[in-house]
């Protein structure tokens, strides 16, 4: 009867969780380069009351036992690093990256962070920056007096000077590239951070044989947060919450039934 | 205690135990590849009261077994996640020997080996795990083969056991086999890439099933009342002298 009881209580954390996903997904839907994440549940311990293969008798054994389960838990709630929709934008200055890699950006503690938000600005020295001002690498700065910045496909980034027909080279940027993309840590602003389960980063031009993706100039790249696949998640975790407190209230219910038998 | 109230306090006791699986089922509703339990009743007739059936046989609940139907089938449109149409499990490189499981959730270790969502590796046809290169695009085949730029990186393990009793829940999603059981390849079963399979445990039906165990409950308990009335009534009643 306990069993029952915190197995429903488990299941209800698990939802609880399971919401608590979704309204940070919903939340972010319009955050660029942001990746939705995705709750994802396991069965928790068995109680083995009957061993499979007891003996049931002198002859026979049990087949296979009787085993409760004791409940759910949420195992994790992995990054989701599909493609989100291209809007255009006209901002020579806005990137989307086509393709699995992720910009470079050194925060202000030194230490490197990766981000697929493209929403790139230049700082009062014409440092190219992410939106919180952190320099993109490898640094590439563009002149005040800079009339088009061009940045091909392949990374490179080009500018042309008032009065001259030739374009000037500003640098090249580059992409990095993880073998597990779905272990990064979020460290909020866009940002991810490697870890062990990510593996290190392995850095190469866009557009080449890396697999990183190419550049696109002028777009950014909307979330991958599906709104209708929300809604109906955040319906499923709410019926299976809902189902979880009526389990609490039926153990509840027998239990008073049983301390009525002896009046 | 008189065989009435025996018999239905031990009713009272395995559906106690039905509320046990159900609860688990219901929590287990959102995990993804989960199979539900139900309970298997039988009567316990006690050896050394074998003429005497009526009052020595009592309803216990003697094992439950694993419903394996499939579960629903969901697109996420992710490339690593696998769902599997028919019968069989992914075969997983547990420390001790093979795991089974239907969680298809697989993701991409820092060393490039395909994992399960539980952190072991799963295992390919010829025993070995399955290394995947992150930069290119993997197409998974109906029958498992994993496939980069056209070459073929190695096949799956589906496993099949013909008698399902032989499978043991032991949490994390994933099956233990009896090790005299040998898993064999099935037909008609199909991987489904870019698609997830949900719980077979519905929440509505659950719900049914709790009224069911409740009902049947609070029927044995107005068993168990009546036959303490009735020990009562022979106490307080028959003993009257005069």
């Amino acid at each position: 009867m306990i069993r029952a009881l915190y197995s429903a209580a488990s299941g209800m954390r698990a939802q609880e969780t399971n919401v608590e996903n979704i309204a940070n997904n919903l939340a972010n839907a319009s955050t660029v380069g942001y990746k939705s994440r995705r709750a994802q549940f396991e069965d928790l311990m068995y109680q083995s009351v009957v061993q499979p293969g007891a003996a049931s008798g002198q002859q026979t054994v049990v087949p296979t036992g009787l085993q409760l389960g004791l409940g759910a838990r949420t195992a994790s709630n992995e990054l989701v690093f599909t493609q989100g929709a291209f809007s255009e934008t006209d901002n020579p200055l806005d990137l989307t990256i086509q393709g699995n890699g992720f910009f470079q950006v050194q925060q202000a503690n030194g230490t490197l962070a990766y981000t697929r938000a493209g929403q790139f600005h230049l700082d009062k020295s014409g440092n190219v920056v992410t939106l919180d001002g952190d320099p993109i690498v490898p640094q590439i700065t563009i002149p005040p007096d800079a009339q088009q910045v061009t940045i091909a496909m392949d990374g490179t980034v080009s500018y042309t000077l008032p009065n001259q027909t030739a374009s000037q080279l500003a640098g090249q940027l580059q992409l990095a590239g993880f073998q597990n993309p779905a272990g990064l840590n979020s460290i909020g602003q866009n940002l991810f951070t490697p870890t062990d389960a990510s593996g290190e980063a392995t850095v190469g031009n866009p557009g080449g044989s890396e697999g990183m993706g190419s550049l696109l100039q002028g777009y950014l790249e909307q979330s991958n947060v599906s709104i209708v696949n929300e809604f109906i998640n955040l319906i499923q975790a709410q019926r299976g919450y809902e189902a979880n407190s009526k389990v609490v209230t039926a153990a509840d219910q027998m239990y008073q039934n049983v301390n009525q038998l002896s009046r | 205690m008189d065989p009435m109230t025996a018999l239905a306090a031990s009713g009272m006791r395995a559906r106690m135990e039905s509320l046990d699986l159900l609860a688990n089922n219901i929590a287990n509703t959102s995990t993804g590849g989960y199979k539900a339990d139900r309970e298997f009743y039988s009567l316990y007739v006690g050896p050394e009261a074998m003429d005497d059936e009526a009052s020595a046989a009592m309803p216990v609940i003697e094992r439950q077994w694993t419903d394996l139907s499939q579960g629903a089938v969901h697109p996420t449109g992710n490339p690593l996640d696998l769902a599997l149409s028919g019968s069989g499990f992914f075969t997983v490189q547990g420390p001790n020997g093979p795991l089974y499981t239907r969680n298809g959730n697989f993701h991409l270790a820092s060393d490039g080996r395909l994992m399960a969502a539980d952190g072991y590796p799963a295992q390919s046809v010829n025993g070995t795990a399955l290394t995947i290169a992150a930069s290119q695009p993997v197409e998974i085949l109906g029958d498992g083969t994993v496939q980069q730029g056209g070459a073929t990186v190695g096949q799956l393990a589906i496993a099949n056991f013909a008698d399902p009793a032989a499978l043991v829940k032991q949490g994390a999603n994933d099956f233990v086999a009896d090790p005299a059981a040998k898993p064999t390849a099935p037909s008609g079963t199909s991987v489904g890439q870019g698609q997830l399979e949900d719980s077979n445990a519905g929440t509505a039906e659950g719900a049914v099933r709790l009224v069911a165990v409740m009902r049947q409950f609070e029927m044995m308990q107005k068993a168990v009342m009546l036959g303490n009335d009735m020990s009562k009534q022979a106490i307080e009643q028959v003993a009257k002298v005069g």
